[in-house]
């Protein structure tokens, strides 16, 4: 199974995530967190944990939140989200998280 | 009194120094009077005889209000390095429009005056389309950002594939050739702007077996797929009526050749497109013979807000890189009249107007046409994430097969998105990006190594002047 962008490279190391965060901060769009256990292309709305992270600016605090929900929801998938509010769209979206994945 | 007779253009015609109106449409056009004929006089006729005028005065021009209803030649200017030529700007007053009718506006300023004698000449080079006119377009049926949120695909351009051989193909091999793209990581697959119905595939064997590939490609990846099922034919009703099938067997697209069709049975598919929930992929098929020479015709950024105004989700607008005809500045003009709500006017970039779309929505330009592997960190820098890059023979002719073709193709773009957005330079180090990605995909190293060296260095012959 395939979850879009970035699901045909090797899984990112946290440091790769960590700049792939850093440049959704840098293009001032709002972080989300969405996760959900059976993840389906025709599923829009997978479950947000805690709100967008609307003044967030360091990259560290969209890892813990990752992490925490990781911990919470050990066989859920997780993606980050990058949220445009001028164009009013989603424009980034990648899963960073998914249970056993290895490679 | 009425007097007969015949008088200059210009005397009614070229108004110097005239202001243009916010309402008026502006037109820019490249012009070559015959060498007996004043510039002035052959601006003039082309607005006389795209707006009021004939040859002659007639007894009825007296029952209206000429001032009301003609165009205005206001401006002209030397084109440097072409002493014969000019450009000659031209006003045209609203009320010469149909509201929401693309059809109309061509057969107003695109219409008998081409075929003027007076001219040797002429060239539409842009419009500008006044916002009290754009607000009576619906354009796209879906737009980019709708469009991203149906398919749950965001963050980087959009994969595509045009099947081939174009012709010859059963529809069982069609719907394969199209199954193992899709699996191999495509997001679209793609019709050919010649496949219609002809009698080795017709439509609708096609798309059942095509729409079998895409929903077994969507059950094994876990992502959303398509095809974009061309629905040209031979007249509007049979074009419905396959665009209908598509929707009842689950095609999120249906694609058309709008320029071939024509404006009106293409603005009837747009709206049946957005009435049904459907992305509506357009083909320019048929754009060279109008739009590639520099001297006579109708360039194709005024062909791409035509159909931006009538209504597409895609339309192809040349790679830069590959293999057809496209110059860089040019292309990138056309591309932001696509994907921007306001455009400037900037001759660097061949746009003469400010264009303001009114929150119109936007089109994914696709870049198809020769290009491979070797292409996409170019491709990513020039086009950025909203496009859609099409391989077609650069996906099919891997040479372990389409699929291998399709993931080398989806690697190497999804390594490159993730080196730009860790603020690598794809133009200096897009090369050594795929390298390092090939480490980890015999895929892509397959296809490094096939199609090293390909490139399609030639002049573009509709280039920008220097002003």
């Amino acid at each position: 199974m395939r979850l879009e962008t970035f699901s045909y490279l090797p899984k990112l190391s946290e440091a790769q995530l960590a700049q792939q965060i850093r440049s959704i901060l840098e293009r001032h769009l709002v972080v989300g967190i969405e996760y959900s256990s059976k993840p389906d292309p025709y599923d829009h709305y997978w479950t947000m944990w805690k709100l967008p992270l609307f003044d967030t600016d360091d990259p560290a605090t969209v890892l813990t939140e990752l992490d925490s929900c990781r911990q919470e929801n050990p066989d859920a998938y997780i993606k980050i989200n990058g949220y445009d509010p001028v164009r009013q769209g989603q424009v980034v979206s990648f899963v960073a998280s998914q249970p056993q994945r290895s490679t | 009194m009425f007097q007969a007779g015949v008088h200059e253009y210009r005397e009614i015609y070229w108004t110097p120094g005239y202001q243009p109106r916010d309402t008026d449409v502006l037109a820019a056009f490249r012009l070559i009077p015959q060498p007996e004929v004043a510039p002035e006089e052959a601006a003039a006729a082309v607005a006389a005889e795209s707006s009021t005028a004939t040859w002659t005065t007639v007894w009825t021009d007296r029952l209206t209000t000429l001032e009301r209803y003609q165009a205005r030649a206001y401006d002209i200017e030397p084109v440097p390095g072409r002493p014969d030529q000019y450009l000659a700007y031209v006003a045209y007053p609203l009320e010469l429009f149909e509201e929401g009718s693309v059809t109309s506006m061509m057969a107003s300023i695109t219409g008998n005056v081409f075929g003027f004698k007076a001219i040797r000449a002429l060239r539409l080079e842009d419009l500008r389309i006044p916002v009290a006119l754009v607000k009576t377009f619906q354009g796209p049926p879906t737009g980019i950002q709708v469009e991203r949120d149906r398919l749950n695909k965001y963050g980087r351009p959009l994969l595509g594939a045009t099947l081939k051989p174009k012709l010859g193909l059963s529809p069982r091999n069609y719907g394969r050739a199209c199954f193992e793209l899709l699996r191999g990581g495509l997001d679209f697959t793609k019709d050919d702007e010649n496949i219609t119905s002809q009698p080795f595939m017709r439509w609708g064997d096609r798309y059942q077996f095509v729409m079998e590939a895409v929903h077994k490609a969507e059950q094994e990846t876990g992502e959303r797929k398509g095809h974009y099922l061309n629905v040209t034919a031979p007249d509007c009703e049979q074009m419905l009526e396959r665009a209908e099938f598509a929707r009842q067997l689950g095609s999120p697209i249906v694609m058309h050749d709008y320029l071939v069709g024509g404006f009106s049975a293409h603005t009837t598919l747009s709206r049946w497109c957005r009435r049904n929930g459907m992305l509506l992929h357009v083909h320019r098929a048929l754009h060279a013979v109008v739009d590639r020479q520099k001297d006579h015709g109708i360039h194709f950024r005024v062909l791409a807000k035509w159909l931006r105004l009538a209504g597409g989700d895609h339309l192809h607008t040349g790679t830069v890189v590959g293999k057809l005809e496209g110059d860089r500045a040019s292309t990138l003009g056309v591309v932001d009249l696509l994907r921007e709500d306001f455009v400037p006017a900037d001759r660097s970039r061949g746009i003469y107007f400010d264009q303001e779309w009114a929150s119109l929505p936007t089109v994914l330009p696709a870049a198809s046409g020769g290009i491979h592997v070797w292409h996409i960190p170019a491709l990513v820098e020039i086009f950025g994430d909203d496009a859609v890059l099409q391989f077609g023979g650069g996906s099919a002719g891997h040479p372990q097969g389409s699929r291998a073709g399709a993931t080398a193709n989806r690697v190497a773009l999804e390594a490159c998105v993730q080196a730009r957005n860790e603020g690598r330079d794809l133009t200096a180090e897009g090369p050594q990006v795929l390298k390092q990605a090939a480490s980890r995909s015999p895929e892509l190293a397959a296809a490094l190594d096939t199609w090293r060296d390909i490139r399609f260095d030639f002049e573009a012959v509709d280039t920008l002047d220097v002003m």
